[in-house]
């Protein structure tokens, strides 16, 4: 069963969520229309984020792949310009450094994507009212006498609504 | 945020979370015939102005425009810098607006951001017309083919390449992320295909709490990013003129003097966009009298450091007592060009002082007039940097002039419409103003507020 608790107060929100945790529910969402600091704490999200360990293995693949390409790319094609060196270190490190910060970008995005379990479009939870002005709590996966206790506990925070729905998955 | 704080962002009252939603989102989904005038004339426009002019320079080859052997570079090379310094506007603006958690930058970041990204497209299609034969651009990528050959990665044009394409990439994903969960608000207010489209575009966005916090870390990660690529970018394109010997040129300080310059012609171009949400989609709410304050007051400063290294690179030019750099230096201070340097400077170091009273940095019509008049001046100055320096060069015998043929000048016409062209379509497919970042700076949803 999924219970889908609305309130129009952060703070109602907030307390459903930590009664919620506080009691054993552990498979609870919470929803909100922009990001809330104290939702991420209930949850124990953390100051910092998996995605920084992306970040940083794409910024060092990057820069080892963009100084290869650039020492590879000048011994397949010998061109030589004025006597110079073909590995010519200075300006190879500048395509190094593009290489580096590309592939920090592109890993970060893969990160995002990875930790965050977006795309996700398959039908979970949700109620529109969440991206407008409206905060929700969703638990999931509760059976039997959790259900009552779930609901009670959002009704008992100050839920304007709270909807019982058939678990989808 | 303080109340105050908050208070201060909007002149006419704070709008509800709801309201918030609404406006920002009829503008995307309520189009009306003046919108379509609007696009088909600026489409048109750019049809007229740039593409068909290079349709013929396609065909009679590039000779078709001014350049000539004093002058193997001109104004596509000088639009090209002028649109990627209007490119630094946003991302780089957006990107340390947001680590230095800057109240102010939330209800304009999107559309400089959107600015950054046309820009490079604009600029990008310049190194095609530059290039003559745009059918062979594929070879400065590093794409294995049957010939054998390779890109010279000692060449600062190669550096440009990469910067630029690394650029484009990045600013593609911090605008794309950024506006997920707006996507999603769009997703909840349509229906039909613009629904089933936005439920895409938007990754199936919830909002739930594990998604806003990675959603924050990794756009923080990204800001940290793209400052120092918007730097490099336009460092590497300083290059492309001082890696060369070329008096005029070959300048050490060209760098700081370029992303400086970058930095300060795309905040004048924010001001002009600004303008233009404010005064036709609507956003007088939003956009308010701190947003051109502040931005007023990051015009000046960044005006006095431009003005600083234009008068350094003076003075080390003339200390430096080289015959053929000083020669420059005269052919540019009052050879052909001189009215064109002088106008420049009028434009870039003495008009912006103007905003130093609060009077005009408070108006907005003003403060739009200095934002042309600095863009002007900006675009200018590229042009400055290229005609007066290749067509000077060591030997007197190689002296020459160098004057833009009709179809340059239709093609810089045409590349505003093309700006404006994408500019107008995208906000009808992304939020102008993000929407949560906004209610963010709103008052928060207590019983006690």
């Amino acid at each position: 069963m999924v219970i889908l608790g609305t309130f129009a107060f952060e703070e109602d929100f907030l307390a459903a969520a930590r009664n919620l945790t506080a009691s054993g529910f552990d498979n609870i969402s919470l929803l909100s229309p922009l990001p809330l600091d104290e939702a991420q704490e209930v949850l124990g999200l953390g100051k910092s984020s998996p995605v920084r360990h992306f970040t940083l293995a794409g910024a060092i693949f990057g820069g080892i792949a963009g100084f290869a390409m650039a020492v590879a790319t000048s011994l397949v094609f010998i061109l030589p310009t004025g006597g110079r060196a073909i590995i010519t270190i200075p300006p190879f490190l500048i395509i190094t450094y593009e290489m580096t910060i590309l592939f920090g970008v592109l890993f970060t995005l893969m990160g995002f994507h990875f930790v965050s379990g977006l795309p996700a479009w398959t039908d979970k939870p949700y109620l529109s009212s969440a991206g407008t002005d409206k905060f929700v709590v969703v638990v999931e996966g509760a059976a039997g006498a959790q259900v009552a206790r779930a609901e009670t506990i959002i009704r008992d925070a100050g839920a304007e609504e709270v909807r019982l729905e058939e678990d989808k998955q | 945020m303080s109340q105050e704080e908050n208070k201060s962002l909007f002149d006419h009252g704070q709008p509800t979370y709801a309201e918030v939603n609404e406006d920002i989102l009829s503008v995307m989904l309520e189009t009306g015939p003046k919108y379509w005038m609007l696009l088909g004339t600026m489409a048109s426009i750019a049809g007229i102005f740039f593409f068909m002019p290079w349709f013929y320079q396609l065909i009679v080859g590039v000779g078709a425009a001014g350049m000539n052997r004093n002058a193997v570079w001109g104004s596509y090379l000088s639009n090209f810098i002028f649109w990627i310094g209007l490119s630094h506007s946003g991302t780089l603006l957006s990107a340390v607006l947001h680590i230095t958690n800057s109240p102010w930058r939330k209800a304009i970041y999107r559309s400089a951001e959107a600015m950054t990204l046309f820009s490079l497209m604009t600029a990008a299609l310049f190194v095609m017309v530059h290039l003559g034969r745009v059918w062979y651009v594929h070879w400065s990528f590093p794409i294995p083919n049957q010939m054998g050959l390779w890109p010279n990665f000692r060449s600062p044009l190669m550096f440009d390449v990469m910067a630029i394409t690394t650029y484009l990439t990045a600013s593609s994903i911090f605008i794309y992320m950024g506006s997920v969960p707006d996507f999603a608000a769009v997703r909840d207010a349509s229906t039909g295909l613009r629904r089933r489209l936005y439920t895409i575009f938007s990754f199936g966005w919830r909002g739930t709490a594990r998604e806003w916090h990675t959603l924050g870390w990794a756009y923080t990660f990204f800001a940290v990013l793209v400052i120092p690529l918007a730097v490099s970018v336009h460092s590497i394109v300083s290059w492309d003129f001082a890696l060369s010997a070329v008096p005029g040129f070959h300048h050490t300080i060209f760098a700081p003097y370029f992303v400086c310059g970058a930095i300060y012609s795309g905040t004048a171009g924010i001001v002009t966009v600004m303008y233009c949400l404010r005064k036709f989609l609507g956003f007088e709410r939003y956009i308010g009298q701190v947003h051109l304050d502040s931005l007023g007051k990051l015009l000046i400063t960044l005006s006095l450091i431009w003005s600083y290294i234009n008068v350094l690179e003076l003075f080390s030019t003339w200390y430096g007592g080289t015959s053929f750099e000083l020669e420059a230096l005269s052919f540019r201070l009052t050879g052909f060009y001189a009215p064109a340097y002088w106008e420049m400077i009028l434009f870039c170091a003495f008009v912006p002082m103007l905003m130093l009273t609060k009077k005009i940095r408070w108006s907005w019509n003003k403060m739009l007039v200095i934002s042309i008049l600095i863009n002007i001046g900006m675009l200018t100055e590229r042009f400055v940097i290229v005609a007066t320096s290749q067509p000077r060069k060591f030997l007197p015998g190689a002296f020459g002039y160098y004057v833009p043929s009709w179809i340059e000048i239709s093609i810089t016409i045409g590349s505003f419409a093309i700006f404006a062209t994408l500019f107008l379509i995208f906000i009808k497919w992304v939020p102008a103003i993000s929407l949560y970042e906004v209610k963010e700076t709103l008052k928060p949803l207590r019983r006690d507020a």
